[in-house]
């Protein structure tokens, strides 16, 4: 036995394209898909039937605040209470609101309105509900709702926080619907996750929240623990993933080791399973790596779909509700395996006798996360999480282009660093930004001399998110000729992190944060990651860019 | 042909931000991915578009049409063959 504190998942909320919480159980159980033709989108969609309205709140301000309403009064805990952290997690939030603001023309950074940054999300949340710490807001592509999972539980342990409510939400819209779209990657069918005929991902919209404590329920028993958690980047490429898995497996390895299991102690895994052709073949090696191939193994993305920033929270509850029933839902749409690695998929529900589970999801920018949640009558709890080291900073590195226009002070930067990377010029203006600062930071540090690819992570920070890239997007579906692939590809601010990872074949964990004005946040976080021994070599700070206007303070810090 | 392989070179150059290149860089029977422009797979679907909206031709990215994206000159030849 050690002191390592114990994380609970308490009460949770849930809204899908199948209903309320009880309905999306029910629909689960009974294989029933809620993925339906819309017609706004004119696309098979999974769309949340009736949406809560909040007075002052746009839907995903709706969605989310009722979410957390419920989990608060379900637990019989106070939303004002100073010790309660909420980690929020969405890849757009409220980016509907770009649609009719950005114009044909002139300058974006002065058309986005102020609500559709991240921050204006969580201000509201935050006042309407009535919070102490305003929620921490996570951008990490598709793994953001296993991140904040990840992140939740570090809270409490590094002591931050005494309890998180972890929320998840994305809504539809156009500006999903036309970039997947442009990306080839949507099905005309519903999605049909490790089939062999599998040809795409079907969007989605849902919105899910819990509460992460150290005090078990006895209203939610059995009860279960959220016993590890880990993210990693396969530093291959922005959109396709690994060939090996490699990534995602070190996420799961990470995971469980954290835990304190092994392969033998798994009683299932509930994957990403997107559906399309290159997403279920790389997960379908990272489970067998991780020796976990003859696992009952599932997809929940044929009932909901992909529902984006919501996904990875809506996912790991029903995990745990998986647990509870000692179930294993069965992947809907699916049929025959096709996947080169032979996987336990099955499209009906099969009986399991351990409870507990490995959690996946991987996004764009290469990232991968992984949780590990089971039965707290397991009893074989989680390694202790104990300072095993201590930070040190060795070098830094700030860049801001003052009154230079943007375009003319990157190319400038660039041909200083002398080097002819072909990727340079397509990359969006704030992965331009991330790549100069980083290529400044490690000049003259061999970080692979001293770690492994695993060992080294990168933590930034940022105001607006993606949202110079997002308006590009909009202008290019609203006012000239359709969704760019490359440009929506760079709809996602860890995807600037991505290119940093993949440039210097960084593998460890990489977690993009919203924050109004730089914090200590970042700082904090790399010290949990190297101190507690999640990471060796971090590469860590704030790295902005809208309109002309760019600036990255960025450190690399190192256990000593 | 001639003609139309300098277009879709400078079609390339615009649509894919070859920045510093112009269209004598460009080898017409080079290979368009991997060793040759270093193009990837976000690049191939940039290429589909641009070969829609310019020629109002439909390319499915699948293994039949994949010697379509050898080189800029089969991307011509295929573009001579099918406009409208």
């Amino acid at each position: 036995m050690n002191n390592q504190k114990l994380i609970y998942l308490g009460a949770d909320c849930l809204m899908t394209a199948c209903g309320d919480r009880a309905q999306t159980y029910a629909a689960l159980e009974a294989g029933v898909s809620g993925l339906k033709q819309d017609s706004a989108l004119g696309m098979i969609a999974g769309r949340i039937p009736d949406c809560p309205s909040v007075e002052g709140c746009t839907k995903l301000e709706a969605l989310l605040v009722s979410a957390i309403r419920t989990v608060c009064r379900e637990a019989g805990i106070d939303a004002a209470d100073p010790g309660l952290g909420i980690v929020l997690s969405t890849t757009k939030g409220n980016i509907e609101l770009l649609s009719g603001a950005i114009l044909a023309e002139g300058d974006v950074a002065e058309q986005i309105p102020q609500r559709a940054f991240l921050g204006s999300t969580a201000s509201k949340i935050q006042e309407i509900l009535g919070l102490a710490q305003q929620p921490l807001v996570i951008s990490n592509a598709c793994i953001s709702g296993v991140s904040a999972f990840v992140v939740g539980r570090r809270l409490i342990l590094s002591g931050r926080c005494t309890r998180v409510i972890v929320a998840g939400c994305d809504t539809l819209s156009r500006f999903i619907a036309t970039g997947f779209e442009s990306f080839k990657s949507v099905s005309l069918k519903p999605c049909k996750p490790f089939d062999a005929e599998r040809d795409g991902l079907s969007i989605g919209e849902a919105c899910g929240a819990v509460l992460l404590t150290t005090e078990a329920s006895e209203a939610l028993a059995p009860a279960v623990l959220l016993e590890g958690g880990a993210v990693s980047d396969d530093a291959n490429h922005i959109s396709g993933p690994s060939r090996t898995g490699d990534g995602l497996f070190f996420a799961i390895d990470n995971a469980m080791r954290q835990a304190g299991v092994d392969a033998s102690q798994i009683g299932f895994v509930n994957t990403h399973g997107t559906g399309t052709a290159y997403n279920d073949e790389m997960e379908s090696k990272a489970v067998t790596l991780a020796g976990l191939q003859d696992k009952p193994l599932n997809s929940l993305k044929g009932y909901f779909g992909h529902t984006f920033g919501a996904a990875g929270v809506i996912e790991t509850l029903a995990c745990a509700e998986e647990i509870r029933r000692l179930k294993v839902y069965g992947t809907a749409g699916f049929s025959t395996l096709g996947v080169p690695c032979p996987i336990n998929v099955s499209s009906e529900s099969v009986a399991i006798e351990t409870g507990r589970c490995v959690k996946t999801a991987s996004g764009f920018g290469g990232c991968n996360a992984a949780v590990v949640l089971a039965l707290a009558s397991l009893g074989d709890y989680p390694s202790d999480e104990a300072t095993i080291a201590e930070m040190e900073t060795i070098a830094s590195y700030s860049l801001d282009n003052g009154d230079q226009p943007f375009a003319e002070y990157i190319r400038e930067q660039y041909r200083t660093l002398g080097d002819a990377n072909m990727k340079f010029f397509k990359m969006s203006d704030l992965a331009k930004t991330a790549y100069i600062a980083a290529e400044n930071l490690l000049r003259g540090h061999d970080l692979h001399a001293d770690y492994e690819e695993r060992d080294i992570a990168i933590i930034l920070s940022n105001r607006s998110s993606s949202l110079d890239d997002d308006a590009l997007h909009q202008r290019n579906i609203d006012h000239l000729e359709g969704a760019s692939p490359a440009v929506f590809v760079y709809t996602l601010p860890n995807v600037a992190a991505g290119e940093v990872c993949i440039r210097n074949k960084f593998k460890g964990d990489n977690t993009f944060f919203i924050e109004d004005a730089p914090s200590s946040l970042c700082e904090d976080y790399t010290r949990y990651l190297l101190t507690r021994g999640h990471a060796k070599a971090v590469i860590w700070g704030w790295c902005e860019q809208l309109g002309n206007n760019c600036k990255a303070e960025l450190k690399l810090s190192i256990t000593k | 042909m001639e003609a139309l392989i300098e277009e879709i070179k400078q079609h390339l150059i615009d649509a894919l931000n070859l920045e510093d290149m112009t269209t004598a860089d460009i080898d017409a029977d080079a290979p368009l991915f991997g060793d040759g422009l270093g193009l990837d797979s976000i690049d191939a679907l940039e290429i589909i578009l641009l070969v829609e909206r310019n020629y109002g031709i439909k390319i499915d990215n699948t293994a039949a049409t994949r010697p379509v994206f050898k080189s800029v000159r089969s991307l011509a030849e295929y573009v001579a063959k099918n406009r409208k």
